[in-house]
């Protein structure tokens, strides 16, 4: 009796691990959520975008944890700009994301010191800050966008006017 | 229509297998070495997972790939993405313990998650292989990272067919053959495996062939597109170094009348965001509708559009909204209507531009709505004695599409972050001034009503931008000082922030203390309105323009004076943008930062050189602040 009932075991539970590992392939494919990626037009203040696919939260990945990540990825696709045939304000070559982090309702960017290297213009600053803001604030529950540089809150961009040392909301551009 | 060559190796049977292999645990494997564009990279981080190669996101040899490649990673230990943003640029998004990844749009699965090792993250190395647009293969005893025609693209637009091919390498592109029945492009030095063919059936295209030859070291790739009769090919066009786009029409659809031949692909066109005629925006209908607050003008708008309205002051009750870069479908439109409305035309002023224009019986408060369908006026029935006078925005659909780069998701994908619509708005903020950080105007009356205050940007320590010789603080106090002169010869005072080539606060100061000192000048005299003046620039030398800044609602009447006089200064009218910039920001009165031209741009520059057009500048500045003053008089106060 007992010898019979090791081979049924076996394969009830080599069913329940194939039809696990077949509801977690298939789950991606029926719960996908996209974020708004937002491009600054070369008209200086005109927004486009360009839809990316974003991870539902994952098994053990808590709600906070899951918007921390939605904030980086998004960051990370705002400064990465569109692809290179769209005509766009873009971040000085050479920008990236070092860090993100949630406070409440108000996301903290860390760029790396290259965001520094622009031209000094307002087009650039105001081009790039605003398509950052309106990306980051498109995840549910951000609605500003602390800019910080290499860990360090900045007045301005070198020679710049946009001021950078409180958090920017929509409502800024 | 939009197809990609896509290499699948997904079967029920193949899937199950990697799952059990999944269960094994990985282990760590020997160095790899590979050579890439010529240089050997070692790769130490590397192990086995599920019968694949996974590769740590620490590894120096994996540092100096994606550096070779373009590329770089953001990941921090303890963090649960890993996202690698690729050259194109597109931004890769693995996770730890998710077989999916996120490649732009689509939603792929890897041959087994991502892991984590010590403090380490290991990645399926071909998944970031095929991201980068690499293939690892084997050439005798080496193995080669061998860059990949990693898509080709097909799009369908107006009878006419583009293939645009991306590489994992810079894209170089010969024609080996060419006839009036098939064109042969190769690319050297990648490879693929897209090899196939494919029918098209469209824009003159019968099919597309692609297959490789050469070495693994050297490998070409050949796309054979086969022609319908009379199809011709256009010059292939790059885009970057991995980017070409090969455009072909079917007979009837191109002037063309053979194929041209173009060894060399052509440089891209420059970056200009003037929209197409093809996207040219419709306007398809205006109707009226009387409701219980006054009457509803609707618009309707197909595509779209820069709107920019403005109106008359009573008792020339007329109000008119430009829709930019439009077209009128049908005949001009002459409604007759009832009170508050008299009447509403829309016409084709221009070629791009469809006028709406309203006849009011009074001095009618408009509500401008844009939407995706178009513009809602909404038109009040009592009077007011201070309507805005003019605004603007975006109306249409402003989720302009994929990139050239972007294909069909291979999964659905449903949006859950809503468009901002209109907020995202063309020249100046919304005429809402609920959307104002500062909420609605201030009430600011000057104590000082005949002052102007003019701040030449930068100088000292801080010179602005410069370009070919020129320097932002020597053309802004210029431009300061000639305006200054003009506007004392109208009667008004004016205090410059610098009257030479110093910082306001001190030398090598805090941005916030020298911009400040500016502010300072002009709240503590009580000036009327504050002027800043700069030269604008950009990382490249394509922009172009004028364009006032502001920040606050008491800014926009005066920006719109002067960007109205500025519009005939001889570059291109870029209108009011709102930003959060510093002195307009915190200045009490109205006030506008005018960035005059671009030190970047050739035309711009010459145009900065330029001292008569300089004086032009102050002039038109002048005749703004001019306007604005006589529009908007101070209480108890002669209007200047």
């Amino acid at each position: 009796m007992r010898s019979t009932r090791l081979p049924v075991l076996f394969v009830l539970l080599v069913v329940v691990a194939l039809a696990s590992w077949y509801y977690r392939s298939q789950r991606v494919t029926s719960n996908t959520e996209t974020i708004a990626v937002y491009y600054t037009k070369l008209d200086g203040t005109s927004l486009s975008d360009v839809r990316v696919s974003l991870r539902p939260p994952l098994p053990g990945e808590s709600a906070a944890e899951h918007r921390h990540n939605a904030v980086l990825y998004a960051a990370v696709e705002a400064v990465a700009g569109p692809p290179n045939g769209i005509a766009a304000i873009r971040f000085a070559p050479g920008t990236r994301v070092l860090g993100a982090a949630v406070d409440g309702s108000t996301a903290t960017v860390d760029l790396s010191k290259e965001v520094a290297q622009q031209a000094g213009g307002t087009f650039g600053e105001n081009g790039e800050f605003k398509a950052l803001v309106y990306t980051v604030t498109g995840i549910a529950g951000i609605d500003a966008v602390q800019v910080t540089v290499d860990g360090s809150r900045l007045e301005t961009l070198p020679g710049g006017h946009l001021e950078l040392d409180q958090p920017l909301h929509r409502s800024d551009f | 229509m939009t197809n990609r060559f896509i290499a699948r190796t997904s079967s029920t049977a193949a899937t199950a297998a990697l799952v059990l292999l999944a269960t094994i645990p990985a282990r760590a494997d020997a160095p790899l070495v590979a050579l890439y564009q010529g240089e050997t990279i070692r790769f130490t981080h590397v192990a086995q997972n599920s019968g694949r190669l996974a590769i740590g996101v620490q590894d120096p040899g994996f540092a100096a790939l994606l550096h070779n490649a373009g590329a770089w990673l953001t990941w921090k230990p303890g963090e649960r993405y890993v996202l690698i943003t690729t050259s194109v640029p597109a931004v890769i998004s693995f996770a730890l313990g998710d077989r999916r990844y996120d490649a732009g749009p689509i939603a792929l699965q890897a041959a087994f998650a991502p892991y984590e090792r010590g403090n380490e993250v290991y990645l399926p190395f071909d998944e970031v292989l095929g991201a980068l647009g690499l293939a690892l293969r084997q050439d005798g005893n080496v193995k080669v990272l061998q860059p990949q025609l990693a898509a080709l693209d097909v799009r369908e637009s107006d009878g006419r067919v583009t293939l645009a091919a991306h590489g994992g390498g810079p894209l170089h592109l010969r024609v080996v053959q060419q006839s009036a029945a098939a064109m042969t492009y190769a690319f050297d030095g990648v490879g693929t495996t897209l090899s196939g063919t494919r029918k098209i059936g469209a824009g003159g295209v019968r099919s597309v062939q692609i297959s490789v030859s050469g070495t693994v070291s050297e490998p070409t790739t050949l796309v054979t597109v086969r022609l319908e009769t009379g199809a011709t090919a256009q010059a292939p066009q790059n885009n970057g170094d991995r980017d070409v786009a090969l455009s072909f029409s079917a007979a009837s659809s191109g002037p063309q009348a053979v194929a041209e031949e173009s060894p060399t692909p052509e440089p891209a066109p420059p970056e200009d965001n003037a929209p197409s005629a093809s996207s040219a925006a419709t306007v398809t209908g205006v109707t009226t509708e009387p409701n219980a607050d006054g009457a509803t003008v609707t618009i309707t708008v197909n595509g779209s559009a820069i709107y920019e309205w403005h109106r008359l002051r009573d008792p020339d009750n007329r109000f008119w909204v430009d829709i930019k870069n439009a077209q009128l479908a049908g005949p001009p439109i002459e409604l007759s209507t009832s009170s508050p409305i008299v009447s509403v035309r829309a016409r084709q002023t221009d070629p791009s531009t469809v006028r709406i224009a309203l006849s009011l019986d009074g001095s009618k408060p408009i509500e401008v709505t844009p939407s995706v369908t178009g513009l809602t006026l909404q038109v009040g029935g009592e009077d007011v004695a201070d309507a805005p006078r003019s605004g603007g925005g975006s109306l249409g659909s402003l989720i302009s599409a994929s990139g050239p780069n972007a294909a069909s998701p291979v999964t659905p994908v449903t949006p859950v972050t809503p468009a901002p619509a209109d907020t995202s708005s063309g020249d100046l903020a919304s005429p809402d001034e609920n959307n104002w950080k500062f909420g609605p105007r201030s009430g600011y009356v000057p104590t000082n009503p005949r002052l102007i205050v003019i701040d030449p940007g930068h100088g000292g320590s801080d010179v602005g931008t410069q370009h070919g010789g020129l320097r932002e603080a020597d053309l802004t106090l210029d431009m300061a000082k000639r305006l200054r002169d003009i506007l004392i010869a109208r009667g008004w005072q004016v205090k410059l922030t610098r009257e030479s080539d110093v910082d306001v606060y001190a030398p090598n100061d805090s941005a916030r203390d020298e911009l400040q000192a500016r502010v300072d000048v002009a709240n503590n005299a009580g000036a009327r309105l504050f002027v800043s003046i700069h030269a604008n620039a950009y990382i490249n030398s394509g922009p172009y323009g004028t364009t006032c800044y502001i920040s606050k609602p008491d800014d926009v009447a005066f920006a719109r004076s002067v960007e109205t006089h500025l519009a005939a200064d001889g570059t291109k009218d870029d209108g009011v943008i709102k930003s959060h910039l510093y002195v307009t920001y915190h200045t009490r009165m109205p006030a506008v930062l005018v960035e005059t031209a671009f030190l970047t741009n050739p035309s711009d520059y010459a145009l900065l050189a330029s001292a008569q057009w300089r004086q032009k500048v102050a002039q038109e500045i002048a005749d703004g602040i001019g306007e604005y003053a006589r529009a908007y008089p101070v209480p108890n106060q002669p209007a200047q």
